[in-house]
């Protein structure tokens, strides 16, 4: 994949920071955005904008029918069906959705079991964790005991015979970038309600919905090239109709008497609200321009990058790796310095080399609690973390690792 | 490079001296930056008004180190009176007002901490933790 001809598509690689060409290496935060998804927002807001749905008005109509091709256009890059497809501001939003559906459709009841692990983002644990105390049911933690924050089907597999009513997993670690294995997962807990957080996992790779039967997947638009405030909830029908909407307004309704209200037919349902038509327009059109560029060239070119740079850190010996480093780890790359907190290696690398990394305790506190207790170093409660997407280029990789270098001249 | 890890910041940031637990303690206060998840717990030990005996334990960033131990150089001795004083012009030196340099002393070798916004929580860690501690020993 040419990787640089693709830079003329993103006028923030121009910019300069401190004086030094910007390389932007926190793209599991949040990617960078094309210039035809800008100009998509601009063309919808200066031609077409209206409100949705309920007006007669060309410009209703117009702005109705671009939300739902950008439906349809979503749908279909997750093999699933429009009515299945709802819009949200996010992967957080669309968990907490589903946890609080659950509980208010007493799917998950007293008695129930919720299977998360312990290194999930804080999106996909804080919910099903609350919700534990003020719905009583049990909340069982699949930790990770491989490498360095990395778990294994053995640490799932020790929960089959508990037979969890759901199993709340992430597809890939936002901290490790260690890909679960869904599809294992999926075969041993059969029975149970899978939601997947693919916020990490989405932007890399086609995740079909139906092959691999999924009962719910989330993700967020702005971490693959969309605007930010919208996001994904994918439900299996059968389970979105039994469910109670958990946020109630204008949209989701279908009829409203004093006494009671009957909800709008699917994916309106729990679509409470105006909905975020830039945002939702603005995604299919990063979405379009992802598979463009093929969504398997994609995810080779990521794979690559990250294999490259974890050999090029291996080098380093004053360098400790988290996760899997294997096959399974994908576009992210966690570290540490030894004797050189993360921020100041962050502060370093932007002021010094113009590299944006990440750094902190990437809302997996539980997970900083498991690599805590495997790490050599004296462990900062946080991890320095380089991520990957489609415009970034092994010379990206040469500068973080001889700005990690100086780093560890200056600091260390 | 760099205004914020010169050579006397990055000593500061690594002196063991005032690192350690205190078992006579007036107060022991713990203080978390929520961004970044740095923890440090101070031990402060206060007679005749004055701040008798301070130390800390925690790990964090070169600006967080270097501002505790700067902190603790600069209050040990102080009367309560001259400490609030400190605190007062640390606050106004970070937000980039005029302060008083010659008594400030050596924490003002950091003064450009104000030009890194994302970097003042850091600094001010031990310095709140220590407004927090004082709080907690006048209303005891």
């Amino acid at each position: 994949m040419n990787s640089k001809a693709l830079y003329r598509d993103f006028p923030t690689l121009d910019r300069k920071i401190h004086g030094k060409k910007l390389i932007y290496l926190d793209n599991a935060a949040t990617t960078l955005k094309p210039k035809v998804v800008v100009e998509s927002l601009k063309d919808l807001y200066y031609l077409h904008y209206s409100n949705v749905h309920r007006g007669i008005h060309t410009l209703a109509s117009e702005a109705t029918d671009l939300l739902e091709d950008a439906r349809r256009k979503i749908a279909n890059f997750l093999n699933a069906s429009p009515e299945e497809t709802i819009f949200t501001s996010g992967s957080t939003l669309s968990l907490n959705t589903i946890a609080h559906s659950l509980v208010k459709s007493g799917i998950l009841r007293e008695d129930s079991k919720v299977l998360v692990t312990t290194v999930e983002h804080h999106a996909n644990f804080v919910p099903w964790q609350r919700l534990s105390k003020i719905y009583n049911y049990k909340l069982l933690y699949a930790r990770p005991t491989g490498r360095m924050g990395t778990i294994l089907i053995e640490d799932f597999e020790k929960f089959i015979k508990e037979e969890p009513d759901v199993v709340a997993v992430t597809g890939a670690s936002n901290v490790t970038g260690q890909r679960l294995p869904i599809k294992r997962i999926r075969e041993m807990f059969e029975k149970s309600i899978l939601v997947v957080d693919g916020a990490q996992l989405v932007p890399h790779t086609k995740v079909n919905v139906k092959e691999l039967d999924l009962d719910f997947l989330v993700f967020s638009g702005h971490k693959m090239l969309g605007p930010t405030g919208i996001g994904i909830l994918y439900g299996k029908k059968e389970f979105l109709e039994k469910m109670e909407p958990f946020l109630y307004g204008g949209e989701m309704i279908d009829k409203v008497t004093l006494e009671n209200t009957t909800f709008n037919i699917l994916p309106y349902k729990f679509e409470a609200g105006t909905p975020n038509l830039a945002g939702v327009v603005g995604l299919a059109k990063a979405i379009e321009y992802l598979e463009n560029i093929g969504m398997n060239e994609l995810e080779n070119h990521i794979k690559e990058l990250t294999d490259y740079a974890i050999n090029e850190l291996m080098n380093l010996d004053f360098v400790e790796l988290y996760g899997p480093l294997d096959e399974t780890q994908y576009g992210i790359i966690s570290f540490n310095l030894d004797g050189v907190h993360p921020h100041d290696v962050a502060h370093f690398l932007d002021e010094s080399f113009g590299i944006a990394i990440r750094t902190g305790h990437h809302c997996a506190q539980p997970l900083m609690l498991e690599l805590s207790s495997k790490s050599r170093l004296d462990f900062p409660n946080a991890t320095c973390r380089a991520s990957f997407y489609v415009y970034n280029t092994k010379e990206d990789v040469d500068a973080l690792v001889e700005g990690l270098k100086n780093v560890k001249r200056w600091l260390g | 490079m760099m205004d914020l890890y010169s050579e006397i910041i990055v000593d500061y940031a690594k002196l063991k001296k005032y690192k350690k637990r205190m078992d006579d303690a007036d107060t022991v206060r713990e203080g978390v930056n929520l961004s970044c998840g740095d923890e440090i717990k101070l031990y402060v030990k206060v007679r005749d008004g004055k701040m008798e005996s301070l130390s800390f334990e925690g790990k964090g960033c070169i600006v967080s180190q270097a501002s505790t131990n700067l902190m603790i150089e600069r209050v040990l001795g102080e009367s309560l009176e001259n400490i609030h004083e400190i605190l007062e012009n640390v606050k106004r030196m970070v937000k980039g007002e005029e302060y008083d340099k010659n008594l400030l002393k050596n924490v003002s070798i950091m003064e450009n901490i104000r030009s890194y916004p994302n970097r003042v929580k850091c600094f001010m860690l031990a310095w709140r933790t220590l407004e927090d501690a004082l709080k907690e020993l006048n209303r005891g």
